[in-house]
């Protein structure tokens, strides 16, 4: 800096404060001087927490309404005997419709439909998307073109994929028959979503080769968050690579799982799209799932009540996945 | 999934197999990934060719063929496109805007709960969570109850144009909603990581909160609207439960609307099945292949 | 320009059922165009302070006035402060014009053409002014810190306050940049509040430096004063590098006794010491001589070289007493040789001896000083 510095500076301030100029307030609230003294009331509203509320009450109160109100309005729903035209009464409120749920044979059937579904999809699922994630992970070319091509069809809507997997299944034309009579194992070929007893599982592997992807994911940054020592640790130790994976780095990915078994659950809650595109609303008993026969109650048979009680169902099924995952992740500070 | 934390090729589960000359692990490896790859693209690639063939064609032919030029059409293409381009189009000027919405909103949300103390935050983003996981169907019976009750084609009556579309409007504002809760965990995640000095040097600047956000966070976070957008788009694009219970009218079902009953109407012709169904995924594969990596930001961001 | 008070500044966090005070009831007066500079070890409240000065920190108790208003519930927006932070926080998507001008902008109702005037005075100070269209992540460390001041000095605040600004630099640049700062806000004389943990930034910027430890307030004055006057033995302790030395003496018969050494203490000292006989010995390294010989002298002590540190311009040694375990830091001329392992007398004189009271830390004598005013200014 020059010697003249104490001339620039002199001209710097004049030039800063024209006598006219006075500090501008923000907000308009006390117009006048910056320095006026404050009055408790402003110092609440200048609080970082109420400056806040503008931004986020407004989207808050919107999701409230449509979830949080929803699902209690739902709840009411329920609770009610409403059927057919005309709107419910919610001077009568009764447990009826949840009475009636354990004797119905198909709410049955959908609810052990929805517990097998979310456990072989989910448990699948998971297994192959471990296998992809070691696979891709392990140092290979062109990474990132076979996570995209794996994880693509996640990025597709369950219209599509119903609609690719409704053709794949085919029992004369369909990719999968055409392929096991190719490599002579006509045997196994059969009308896959035709047939009652593999029906269920058909839609299972439809949506594993979906979400399966997702899992990979979900594995794929678990493991890159393993620092190498543990895989030269374990080198050094002469584990094989088999063995090193087994006890030393799966075991590291107890987290990745546990937000990839949620989330996956989560989804096999809602796979109705996809169902419903294959099957219509109703798949027959073998295929059937809350999801379904919820829509299928409220919508095609007008037993409002009747579906929201399944509805309510859902919804505490998917609570007791998330809930404990929450309370854990707020355990740990994750949030 | 991000390239900058690609392992060195030092990576040591290598070393020993590198040695030894045959590289048989690095063979079988590249053999089972390829494999894997063409079980990925089965489905769709049945599917392709599927939808260049004629009736006959698919019929004859394994679906795994490409067509041969005696059975080549695009006949489903253009029959698929003339069905579905009335829900291509409600689909467009209905999605864009909800995810626009979604995504501002969360960023608001976001921004105004990184004001707040701990405490306060995390009770506010566990009601935010939840509802990313809520299934849709606990809240179908009052989501209709509730635009039935609010009437937004009498509300919209004076303009013609927009009343007639009711319906996507519904549809607009009920995804916006469910959009929100995830939107809000992506921004806030990004917004925790943003510098707290940065933020606290425009507020001695004399800048308010709105102006913070508009000159400083918002141009600061282009790059999780790209993530956030991106995920809303495909979401809401692929979505076929909202619209069937909202959409009533023929005239204004959503892409995935008119694909199903495409789907229903045209039973046994596969090739336009397989047509349709490109279409209506069009728009997300290539979203998808452009940005991949926000997409996988976008999924992996709730857990 | 303004002066700034802090009266019974008290800030208290929750920590679950727990009280934090971070900052205990701290008065300081800074003075109109006075550089003030807050020091003292990481979590003793003077980032707190700091931050409840700018507004970005609640107040618990007490009062902040800038001039003559109490500025405690005005928004940071308000206050009128500018402020230059550790990382520089410059807004990342705009030019370094767009980064000085935003404050401006904000603050004022001034024309585009003269803020870009403004600016770019400022950046010809700064010598920036060939960076004005450039963005921060194109600049070096020391380019982006003139970039900060210049953010802060074009607002023309009544206080700067500086967090910790230099501590990101290089040590090369760190000290340029020392007097550089500290020249630029003598000719701007705005009234500042630097927070440091180096004390070595305290001693030479600050016209006053105030040190605070576990949240209170342990000296406001001068560095000198500080240095040759601490009110207690953490002042002592914290101030000057290589620090002081402290040996925990008993007196006994008009002789400090403790740790292997046993030092006579005339009656004139004595009289400082209100009745306590637990002491702690306080003697700057500078102040004991190292001399061969074999008998010692009055106020002399046997001692061994443990340890030699050539520094260049001085040579730091390690020396313990013969007689017990106590070391001693011990600073002689960098022209004189010195080997280790060598035996040799340290002469420790009564005139630059400290004397605390052992349980409360409180200075009860500090050393004389021939030139008061000379040295520590006309105040008392």
């Amino acid at each position: 800096m020059g010697p003249d510095i104490a001339a620039a500076l002199a001209r710097l301030r004049r030039q800063r404060r024209p006598p006219e100029q006075q500090a501008r307030t923000d907000g308009g609230l006390d117009e006048g001087s910056a320095k006026a003294p404050v009055s408790p009331v402003s110092k609440l509203w200048y609080s970082d927490a109420v400056q806040a509320i503008p931004f986020w009450l407004p989207p808050a109160l919107l999701m409230g309404w449509f979830v949080y109100g929803a699902v209690g309005w739902n709840l009411l729903i329920s609770l009610t005997d409403w059927s057919g035209l005309g709107q419910p009464e919610y001077t009568s409120l009764s447990l009826e419709m949840y009475r009636e749920l354990p004797g119905d044979r198909s709410f049955r059937a959908a609810f052990r439909n929805t517990v097998i579904l979310l456990v072989a999809f989910t448990g699948v699922s998971l297994a192959i998307g471990l296998v992809l994630a070691i696979l891709v992970d392990r140092d290979i070319r062109f990474e990132n073109t076979f996570r995209t091509i794996y994880l693509l069809p996640m990025a597709l809507s369950f219209v599509v994929t119903a609609i690719f997997w409704s053709w794949m299944y085919n029992p004369t034309t369909g990719t999968i028959n055409v392929v096991l009579r190719g490599i002579g194992l006509d045997v196994l070929a059969s009308d896959w979503i035709g047939n009652p007893r593999t029906r269920l599982w058909a839609i299972i592997f439809a949506l594993t080769w979906q979400f399966s992807g997702y899992a990979m994911v979900v594995y794929l940054a678990g493991l890159r968050a393993i620092p190498d020592e543990h895989y030269e640790a374990a080198k050094v130790d002469g584990a094989s690579t088999l063995r090193m994976y087994w006890r030393v780095i799966i075991p590291q990915l107890s987290a990745a799982t546990v937000s990839a078994v949620v989330v996956l659950m989560v989804f096999a809650l809602k796979a109705f799209d996809f169902i419903f595109v294959m099957f219509g609303d109703n798949p027959g008993r073998s295929a059937d799932i809350l999801a379904v026969m919820m829509f299928r109650v409220a919508f095609s048979r007008a037993q409002w009540a009747y579906g929201a009680a399944v509805a309510t169902v859902l919804f505490v099924m998917a609570l007791a996945i998330v809930a404990p995952y929450l309370y854990v992740q707020y355990r740990r500070g994750a949030l | 999934m991000s390239d900058d934390t690609v392992k060195p090729t030092t990576d040591p589960t290598r070393a020993d197999t590198r040695l030894d000359g045959v590289d048989l692990e690095r063979i079988s490896l590249y053999a089972i990934l390829c494999g894997l790859i063409a079980f990925y693209l089965s489905p769709l690639w049945s599917g392709l060719t599927t939808a260049f063939k004629t009736q006959s064609a698919f019929v004859r032919t394994s679906p795994l063929a490409p067509p041969m030029p005696e059975g080549f059409t695009l006949e489903p293409w253009e029959l698929a496109f003339a069905t579905m381009q009335g829900g291509l189009l409600n689909s467009v000027t209905f999605v864009l805007p909800a995810t626009v919405l979604s995504a501002t909103l969360g960023s608001l949300a976001a921004y105004g709960l990184t004001k707040l103390s701990w405490r306060g935050q995390v009770a506010i983003l566990v009601l935010f969570l939840a509802g990313v996981f809520l299934p849709y169907q606990s809240v179908l019976v009052p989501l209709r109850q509730f635009w039935s009750a609010v009437d937004v084609a009498g509300l919209l009556s004076f303009a013609p144009f927009l009343a007639n579309r009711a319906d996507l409007i519904e549809l607009t504002i009920t995804h916006t909603a469910y959009g929100v809760p995830i939107c809000t965990i992506l921004f806030r995640s990004y917004y925790l990581a943003m510098d707290d000095a940065m933020i606290e040097a425009a507020k001695l600047d004399g800048a308010s909160p709105f102006t913070i956000y508009r000159r400083i966070v918002l141009p600061l976070s282009a790059p999780m609207f790209a993530v956030a957008l991106i995920y809303q788009f495909t979401q809401v694009w692929n979505d076929l439960l909202f619209a069937l219970v909202l959409v009533t009218s023929r005239s204004n079902y959503v892409v995935t609307q008119s694909l199903n009953v495409l789907q229903g109407s045209m039973v046994q012709e596969y090739n336009i099945q397989m047509a349709g169904a490109f279409i209506a995924a069009l728009p997300t594969i290539v979203v998808y292949v452009v940005f991949g990596r926000q997409f996988a930001k976008g999924i992996t961001g709730a857990s | 320009m303004a002066p700034l008070t802090l009266e019974h500044l008290t800030k208290r966090f929750a920590d679950g059922d727990d009280e934090i005070v971070a900052v205990d009831d701290v008065s300081i007066e800074i003075e109109d165009g006075e550089f003030l500079v807050l020091v003292g070890p990481s979590g003793c409240g003077k980032s707190t302070t700091l931050r409840m000065i700018a507004g970005l920190e609640t107040i618990t108790e007490g009062t902040i006035a800038i001039g003559d208003t109490v500025v405690n519930d005005q928004p940071a927006q308000h206050r009128n402060i500018a402020m230059v932070f550790q990382n520089y926080a410059l807004y990342p998507h705009m030019t370094v014009r767009q980064n000085m001008r935003f404050g401006l902008e904000e603050s004022t109702d001034r024309s585009k053409a003269a803020m870009n005037e403004t600016v770019e005075e400022t950046a010809t100070l700064l010598e920036i002014d060939d960076l004005l269209e450039r963005k921060p992540r194109e600049l070096s460390g020391g380019q982006q810190q003139r970039v900060a001041l210049g953010r802060a000095i074009v607002r023309d605040p009544d206080v700067f306050l500086m967090d910790e600004p230099l501590s990101n630099l290089d040590a090369k640049l760190r000290s340029g940049m020392r007097m550089e700062l500290q020249r630029l806000q003598a000719d701007l004389g705005v009234t500042t509040v630097y927070v440091t943990h180096d004390q070595t930034e305290a001693m030479t910027m600050g016209d006053r430096i105030a040190i605070l430890d576990g949240g209170r307030l342990q000296q406001v004055a001068t560095p000198l004063e500080c240095y040759h006057r601490p009110t207690n033995r953490f002042v002592a302790g914290f101030i000057g590098e290589p620090s002081m030395n402290f040996v925990d003496v008993t007196l006994e018969d008009g002789h400090l006794v403790g740790g292997g050494l046993t030092y006579p203490l005339s009656a004139a000292t004595r009289e400082n010491l209100q009745g306590h006989t637990d002491l702690t010995l306080g003697v700057r390294p500078e102040d004991i001589e190292i001399r061969e010989g074999e008998t010692p002298g009055h106020h002399e002590v046997p001692v061994s070289i443990e340890v030699v540190e050539p520094m260049g311009d001085g040579n730091n040694l390690l020396v313990e007493l013969v007689d017990g375990e106590t070391t001693l830091t011990v600073t002689v001329d960098g022209m004189r040789h010195v080997e280790p392992g060598g035996r040799s007398l340290a002469r420790i004189p009564e005139s630059a001896i400290h004397l605390f009271a052992r349980a409360t830390g409180e200075a009860l004598h500090n050393r004389e000083i021939e030139d008061e005013t000379a040295l520590l200014g006309p105040q008392g």
